[in-house]
Parts: structure tokens; C-alpha cells; sequence
């Protein structure tokens, strides 16, 4: 049977193939960034060292390099960067406000002070405690400084949306009071810092550095479920988003339950930020950067945007820890560090230019 | 038909009655104007009929339905709003009308929910527009989209909420007469909110004329009487007959 369409049906379909298109070649695009990714590094490893390596034919310590420390970092940013992305996203599109973000809403911040909290008060980084390097790293447990960082991630995130439900639930209140409890954290930071050790100090301060090296395959397991399943939830509410994007009062009238919607969606977008935050510390901007140049070029359609900006954002965490790797010389510099770098101008561009989501 | 009984709203518990006792009918296919000054309580009983907000008292049916017991995805494939101000993602035309189907849809969109956009582009004339970004068209265009996306619901009632505010008079003719063609060839039942008393008597069947949150009269073309529309707008005015038709003036005080 031979379907019959209407020129309009055909130019719609012509239209989004075009779109599915753009995410076919940007997932290309990311899948040989990450095969080069595996060849750079701060060893003296050449070429043929990393590709017999991959194959586990090279040496004991070149195999380790590339399979223990190179391959969990890049499955790390890959994860991260996807996660953050469309966490920044979800974000924009649910409270309305293009510059909101994990570190807008004190996400970011709460799980700085966690960490800061378990490096000092519970690894023995306080002054009372003494300077000794051997009662730090006697005590100190990573996993523990992920736990707790997660923990007040979330916590923050719940006493937002908690005194935001108590009046009224509008985008604003929340912008608003995360900034307020996110100062709040940053206070904090700031007095349990104040009580630290010197070696309790460093370590905060190396743990706020966003870095990819503290991955490890189990942590990249976490974080994958993690943003894998946030990421279906987002997949499948796209056109309620969509939705969102002609007012809260036109939304409700089209059967969409705003507040739930936005609830849920803040979470989960929290979750999967608290989640790689509390893994590899605070690597900004990539919740800015990924989702509003993603808009540019697709427009606002979440069916289309969702996965544009995890594409993105991988790519993007991708190509930042290749260039920390690149400019390390000898060493990886912190990743956070240089999408801070490329995400401050961008955000100030687009504070001046005012020239986002013009295209459809 | 659209029955409003005994509705009362008020935004907060000890302020003031915003809609006090508001009665209303509306035969299914017809289109009602009400008319007010601002602040008389014309939108927040659009939002009631919404479910955008909830009243103290009163029930507002639906051929015989209460929407207050109706769950939000049910009532939105039976009612739909056009706002005073569109705002629109940056989408296209074609997608901004299909949003007007995730009541039904739910999750993705089927065959059925695009033939239906199709049908309504092809019948709005939208066709040369249908893959512009929508928000690089002008607001009467802009507009027109927006009751192809109310249209895209199905509805069997369509909210106007002072639909030709920012239009041209051009553009204001185009949206209301495309309104009156909804209601005479689909029998939508429409509700709008117009400030303009002569337009108002050009497209609308019924009339309700709303004070202060109270209603003080409804009814055919025969309510808008000198008398009713001094008491709601607190102006002098006189209604002439000129060629057959209904014309409501302003009172020059230095007439005489």
C-alpha cells in the first residue's frame, strides 16, 4: 500500500528528519571525541602504547593507565556532562528563567558544604584535631565525602521546593530562594573552612575543583543510572515542557498539572546534579553553556533539545578534560576550571546579545 | 450549554468577593460577550471556567457536566483558552498547534493528532506559515495560531480573554469573524471578554454585563441599553439605529 501525504505532512516530516539528523552527526561527532580521548594524557604514552593498551597487549602499568584511570574519567564526563546538561535544561525550562541552573538554585553550593563538612569536621581537618597529615588520611574516606555532599544536595533542593510549597509555588519564589539558601551554604562553607586545618583546607579546597580523576568505574555506574533514568523521565514529559514554554495559566488549560510537573522535574534535575557533584566536585556552567547554544540551533522543542543537550553537554565535559589532559603538562589540570572558563564569557555574551532561541 | 450557578470567588479568605454570585447561561454554539470595566471580575471568572482557579461557591457545568469534579486532562479536551498575550516557545507554527493535542496524546503524538493539525492549518490558512517560527510572525498571525492550537483540544467551549487587546482593527476584524465562523459552522460554544461595546454587538449573541464582580444584567442585544452601559462603565452614552444596526455613542456634554 502506497501512503498518500499531504505536502504539509511531508515538509513536517522533512523537518524533523532534519533535526534527528543534527543528533545522528552530533552523537558521531561525540563518539570520535571519546575514541580520541582514550589517546591523550599527561604519561609519555605514544599512539601505539594506548591502541595496544586498549587491547590489554601493552604493559602492566600502560594497560592500568589506560583502563583504570583514562577510561573511567572519559565514561565520567561523558555521564557528567550529559547529566549536568539537561539538569540545566529542565531547570530553564520548568521554572521559566534562562539563567537558572544547578548553581542558581544552591545545588551546587549545598553539596560543597557537605563535602566540606565531612573533609573537615569527620576526617579530622579541624584545628582541634591537630595538623597531621596521617589523621586526616587515616580517617578520610571518599565515598563518605560523596555520601554526605549528596546528602545536603538533596536536603537543600527538598527545603527549597518544601518552603516554596508553603506559599506560593512560582518559579520566581524558587529562583529566588535558591539563591538565598545557596548563600546560606556559602556562608557556611566559609565558617567550617575558617575552623580548618591547613591540610583540612587543602583538601576541601582540591575536592571544590571539579575533577574527572576521582572516577572510578562504580561511581560511573552510579552516576549512569542515575541520569539514565532522569533522563527518560525528561524524554517522555518533552511535550509537556513544550507546553510549559506558552505559560503556566495556557499550560494548565491543556491538561498539564504545572506544579507537579515542575516539582518532579526540579527533582529528579537535582538528583542527577547532586549525584555527579558529590562524585567529581563542582564543574560549572555546563548547564548554561550546552542547553542555550542546543536552543539556537533547534529551538525550544524538547523532543529535540532534551537529547541535544545531553549530546552536548558530553561532548563538551568530553573536549574540556581533553584540554585539561592537554594543558596539564604532566598532570590533569581540574576540569571544572576550564568550563568555568569557556562558560563565564559565554554567559556574559548572552547576558549582552540577548539573541537565544531564535531558530526552530 | 455553558451553566454558571451562584458563583463566588475571592482571592484570599477575608478579602473582598471578587465574583459575587455570578449566574450565567450560554446555548451550546452561541457566542457570549461579557463586558465590564477592568477589574469588575471579567478574567477571574475566565479562570474559574478554566479551573485555573478554584471558587468558594457555585458549580459551572458543561452540557450538563461539572467541571469542578472533572479531572484536568478530560476538562481540557472540552475546554480551551486563547490569552490575551500569546506567548510561545521558539517552535514552529506546525508545533505550537500540536501542543493543543497533548491532552489527548499524552506522551507522543500519533497520526491522528497530526491529521487533525493538518485539517485545522489547511482551514485557518496557515499553510505559507506553517514551519516559520512562530514568534517571527505579527501579533494578529500570532493570534490566529493560538485559537488553531485552542482548536487543535477539540473543544466544545473556547475561552477568549480580550482575544483582539493589541490587534489593529484589521486583525481584530479577522480573529472575531473567524470566532463567529467557529461557533456557526463547529457550534463551539464561545465566551469572550471585548471592550469595545460596538464590536462586542456586531459577533456576540448574548450579553453579560458584569459590575464589580456582580452581574447586572444578561441577555440578547436588547440589554445594551444606554442605562446598563452608563452602570457599568460610568460614562454617558446613547444607543442609535443607524441602517438597521445597533450603535452604541458617547455622550457629548457640550451636545446641547
Amino acid at each position: 500500500m502506497v501512503l498518500s501525504r499531504t505536502p504539509l505532512r511531508t515538509n513536517y516530516i522533512r523537518k524533523t528528519n532534519a533535526k534527528v539528523l543534527f543528533l545522528c552527526v552530533s552523537t558521531a561527532v561525540l563518539l570520535i571525541c571519546i575514541f580520541f580521548s582514550v589517546f591523550i594524557g599527561s604519561s609519555s604514552m605514544t599512539f601505539a602504547d594506548t591502541w595496544h593498551a586498549l587491547f590489554m597487549n601493552s604493559s602492566n602499568a600502560y594497560n592500568r593507565i589506560v583502563w583504570n584511570i583514562r577510561i573511567p574519567r572519559i565514561i565520567a564526563a561523558v555521564i557528567a556532562g550529559a547529566g549536568l546538561s539537561v539538569a540545566g535544561l529542565i531547570m530553564q525550562s520548568t521554572l521559566g528563567n534562562s539563567m537558572a541552573s544547578p548553581s542558581t538554585l544552591g545545588v551546587s553550593n549545598a553539596a560543597v558544604f557537605g563535602a566540606n563538612l565531612s573533609i573537615i569536621a569527620f576526617a579530622g581537618g579541624f584545628l582541634s584535631t591537630g595538623n597531621n597529615v596521617n589523621n586526616y588520611t587515616s580517617s578520610a574516606n571518599p565515598f563518605a565525602t560523596s555520601v554526605m555532599a549528596f546528602i545536603f544536595a538533596t536536603l537543600s533542593i527538598l527545603l527549597i521546593l518544601g518552603l516554596c510549597s508553603f506559599n506560593s509555588f512560582t518559579p520566581n519564589s524558587v529562583v529566588l530562594a535558591g539563591i538565598a539558601i545557596g548563600s546560606i551554604w556559602t556562608a557556611a562553607t566559609t565558617i567550617l573552612q575558617f575552623f580548618a586545618t591547613d591540610v583540612g583546607l587543602s583538601a576541601a579546597v582540591i575536592w571544590n575543583f571539579g575533577d574527572l580523576g576521582r572516577a572510578t568505574y562504580k561511581t560511573d555506574l552510579i552516576m549512569a543510572i542515575v541520569v539514565v533514568l532522569g533522563s527518560i523521565f525528561f524524554g517522555l514529559m518533552s511535550w509537556r515542557y513544550n507546553a510549559m514554554l506558552s505559560g503556566e495559566n495556557s499550560a494548565k488549560t491543556m491538561g498539564i498539572n504545572v506544579k507537579a510537573l515542575r516539582f518532579v522535574s526540579l527533582l529528579v534535575a537535582s538528583v542527577i546534579t547532586a549525584v555527579c557533584v558529590s562524585f567529581l566536585g563542582v564543574i560549572g556552567f555546563i548547564g548554561i553553556i550546552c542547553p542555550h547554544i542546543m536552543k539556537r540551533i533547534l529551538g525550544q522543542d524538547h523532543r529535540f533539545l532534551i537529547p541535544a543537550s545531553i549530546i552536548s553537554g558530553s561532548l563538551l565535559l568530553t573536549l574540556s578534560d581533553m584540554l585539561s589532559r592537554t594543558l596539564g603538562s604532566g598532570s590533569a589540570l581540574p576540569v571544572g576550571a576550564i568550563t568555568t572558563m569557556l562558560g563565564a564569557p559565554f554567559f556574559l555574551y548572552m547576558i549582552f546579545t540577548h539573541r537565544e532561541d531564535s531558530r526552530c | 450549554m455553558l451553566k454558571i450557578e451562584n458563583l463566588s470567588f475571592r482571592y484570599k479568605k477575608k478579602s473582598n468577593l471578587i465574583l459575587d454570585n455570578v449566574s450565567l447561561e450560554l446555548d451550546k454554539g452561541q457566542i457570549g460577550i461579557v463586558l465590564g470595566k477592568n477589574g469588575s471580575g471579567k478574567s477571574t471568572l475566565f479562570k474559574n471556567i478554566l479551573g485555573i482557579l478554584k471558587p468558594e461557591q457555585g458549580t459551572i457545568t458543561l452540557d450538563g457536566e461539572n467541571l469542578f469534579t472533572m479531572n484536568r486532562r478530560l476538562r481540557a479536551t472540552k475546554i480551551a483558552y486563547v490569552p490575551q498575550d500569546i506567548t510561545f516557545g521558539s517552535l514552529t507554527v506546525y508545533d505550537s498547534i500540536l501542543i493543543g493535542r497533548v491532552s489527548r496524546f499524552g506522551i507522543a503524538s500519533t497520526e491522528k493528532d497530526k491529521d487533525v493539525v493538518d485539517s485545522i492549518i489547511e482551514e485557518m490558512g496557515l499553510e505559507a506559515n506553517a514551519f516559520r517560527n512562530v514568534n517571527e510572525l505579527s501579533g494578529g498571525e500570532r493570534q490566529k495560531v493560538a485559537i488553531a492550537r485552542a482548536l487543535a483540544q477539540e473543544p466544545e467551549l473556547l475561552v477568549f480573554d480580550e482575544p483582539t487587546g493589541n490587534l489593529d482593527i484589521g486583525n481584530e476584524q479577522l480573529i472575531l469573524k473567524e470566532a463567529k465562523r467557529l461557533a456557526k459552522e463547529k457550534g463551539i460554544t464561545i465566551i469572550v471578554a471585548i471592550h469595545d461595546i460596538n464590536t462586542a454587538l456586531t459577533f456576540g449573541d448574548k450579553f453579560f454585563l458584569l459590575k464589580k464582580g456582580q452581574m447586572v444584567n444578561q441577555g440578547g442585544p436588547e440589554v445594551i441599553t444606554p442605562e446598563h452601559i452608563s452602570c457599568i462603565f460610568d460614562v454617558n452614552v446613547k444607543v442609535e439605529n443607524i441602517n438597521g444596526r445597533q450603535i452604541v455613542l458617547l455622550e457629548d456634554d457640550n451636545e446641547n
